[in-house]
């Protein structure tokens, strides 16, 4: 058996980071990614044109560049917003900017913009007739969101959107650079103190593997029920 | 008079595609178990005037009344707009419409088309809806289909499956846009003989259709026509039978 020298339990928590992290970016990526398609596909000049600046910003700037400028130059923004009100009002706060919720926004912002283009190429593919019938039986826009453009529209992006997952899952060990205790950074501080990189590492890699795996399923799981009724599943 | 208000009523529609105008003023009356059919060539706007009776197009110009209720409209820059949408879900809610290509939701198996409207539009609790659709399922004949996929089912079934899930709304006005054209020849008929029926209890329904034998058969009224406007309109013995002008006797002509 492999000796973790005491690490076992840090590792662990690293790992659950690593996952809190990813699942609570991937919510706020496809929240943003939903907005940004509407944004897209409306009508409304000043809606269209945001969302592309959005997606036009974060696809052409790397991901840890984003990410300590966020951190770093976020707190930095907060700072001087504290300390304008502190010397203007008289109000006096300290606001400290979290390495995970950086994290989060951050990962969720990147992500944003690829599951906007994914979720947009979806939406576009729903048969319009789909749509037409919705609103020709009394539906609400709402409704049919809903009960139709949604789960149809899922099928459509579910391949990209599990893509998008993985890369995610991936990207979260950028974390480590802001100072979050991710299993990452867990296993780096654990090589160095026990000049052993290959036990810590190979067990890390293990351990995205599995999670990677188990997404793996429940993508295959949710693209057969939202394959339903177009041939190949019953 | 205590009358019952008319089921529909157009006025005067007028509708333009870019520089083109499609709809040059075109009205509609439709009486309670009235069946009245639109005919004429394509392109003479024919399921465009139907698609302005429940709105899935805006028209530039002209009333619409569903039941007595007519629709407010505004004009924003984006053109002619209805004033409250809540109304136009309502009064769609009140006129159902069987496609050409029928569009059955697709992730939902047929029993589940013919229930989903009753139960999250018209607020139907689930037991009721279920025994309607049972109900409709039998009389359009596709009991056995109840839990198949529209894909899984001919155009014939998918079309009738249509029908069925117009008929579980229990509108006021069935609109029927050319239902039997994207149909193998060989099942027209039986799509054709369940809207015969339909006619034949009394329904109020509007239909575009190229099927001749149909209109003369069940309707009440048929309207030719012709570049947006009404060229020939009346009873089918005449406009069918007898029918005045050169251009509706040369569409009318046998094509061969």
């Amino acid at each position: 058996m492999i000796d973790l020298q005491g690490y076992g339990p840090r590792l662990i928590e690293g790992a659950g980071v690593t996952i809190q992290l990813a699942v609570l970016s991937l919510i706020l990526a496809i929240i943003l990614g939903l907005l940004t398609a509407s944004a897209k596909m409306s009508r409304n000049w000043l809606a269209h044109r945001l969302a592309t600046l959005y997606t036009t910003l974060i696809r052409g700037v790397p991901d840890l560049v984003l990410m300590m400028l966020f951190f770093f130059g976020g707190q930095i923004g907060v700072n001087m917003i504290t300390d304008w009100l502190y010397y203007s009002f008289d109000i006096d706060i300290f606001i400290n900017i979290n390495a995970f919720v950086a994290g989060v926004v951050t990962i969720g912002l990147i992500f944003g913009a690829y599951m906007g283009e994914t979720f947009r190429g979806a939406f576009m593919a729903v048969d319009n007739g789909q749509i037409e019938a919705g609103k020709a039986y009394g539906m609400s826009d709402g409704l049919v969101f809903r009960r139709v453009r949604f789960p149809q529209m899922m099928r459509h992006a579910l391949p990209g959107l599990s893509n998008n997952w993985m890369v995610l899952l991936k990207t979260t060990a950028l974390v480590s650079v802001i100072g979050l205790s991710d299993m990452v950074r867990v296993a780096s501080e654990a090589s160095k103190a026990t000049r052993e990189p290959f036990t810590f590492m190979i067990i890390v890699a293990l351990i995205y593997l599995l999670i990677a795996s188990v997404s793996e399923w429940i993508f295959a799981r949710l693209q057969k029920r939202y394959n339903i009724g177009y041939g190949e599943a019953d | 008079m205590a009358a019952t208000p008319t089921p529909l009523e157009v006025r005067n529609i007028k509708k333009r595609f870019g520089d083109t105008e499609v709809l040059k003023g075109l009205s509609l009356q439709a009486q309670k178990g009235d069946v009245i059919t639109l005919i004429g060539a394509s392109g003479s706007g024919k399921s465009t005037f139907l698609r302005c009776m429940n709105l899935l197009e805006q028209p530039d110009d002209g009333d619409l009344i569903v039941h007595g209720d007519p629709i407010r409209f505004k004009t924003t820059k984006h053109g002619r707009e209805p004033e409250d949408w809540k109304q136009v879900v309502q009064m769609r809610a009140k006129l159902s419409m069987v496609f050409q290509s029928f569009n059955l939701w697709a992730h939902m198996t047929l029993l589940e088309n013919i229930i989903e409207a009753p139960i999250h539009v018209l607020k139907k609790p689930k037991k009721e809806a279920l025994e309607h659709a049972h109900a409709l399922l039998d009389r359009v004949g596709l009991t056995a289909r109840a839990n198949a996929y529209p894909a899984q089912m001919s155009g014939g079934q998918q079309q009738r499956g249509a029908i069925a899930r117009a008929l579980a709304m229990d509108p006021e006005v069935m609109l029927f846009d050319e239902p039997t054209s994207a149909l193998d020849p060989e099942l027209v008929g039986d799509v054709l003989k369940v809207m015969h029926d339909l006619a034949e209890e009394g329904r109020t329904m509007v239909v575009v259709t190229h099927e001749m034998g149909f209109a003369r058969d069940v309707s009440s009224q048929v309207i030719y026509l012709h570049e947006g406007l009404v060229e020939e309109a009346g009873p089918p013995a005449d406009v069918l039978d007898n029918p005045q002008s050169p251009r509706l006797q040369q569409f009318l002509a046998p094509k061969y």
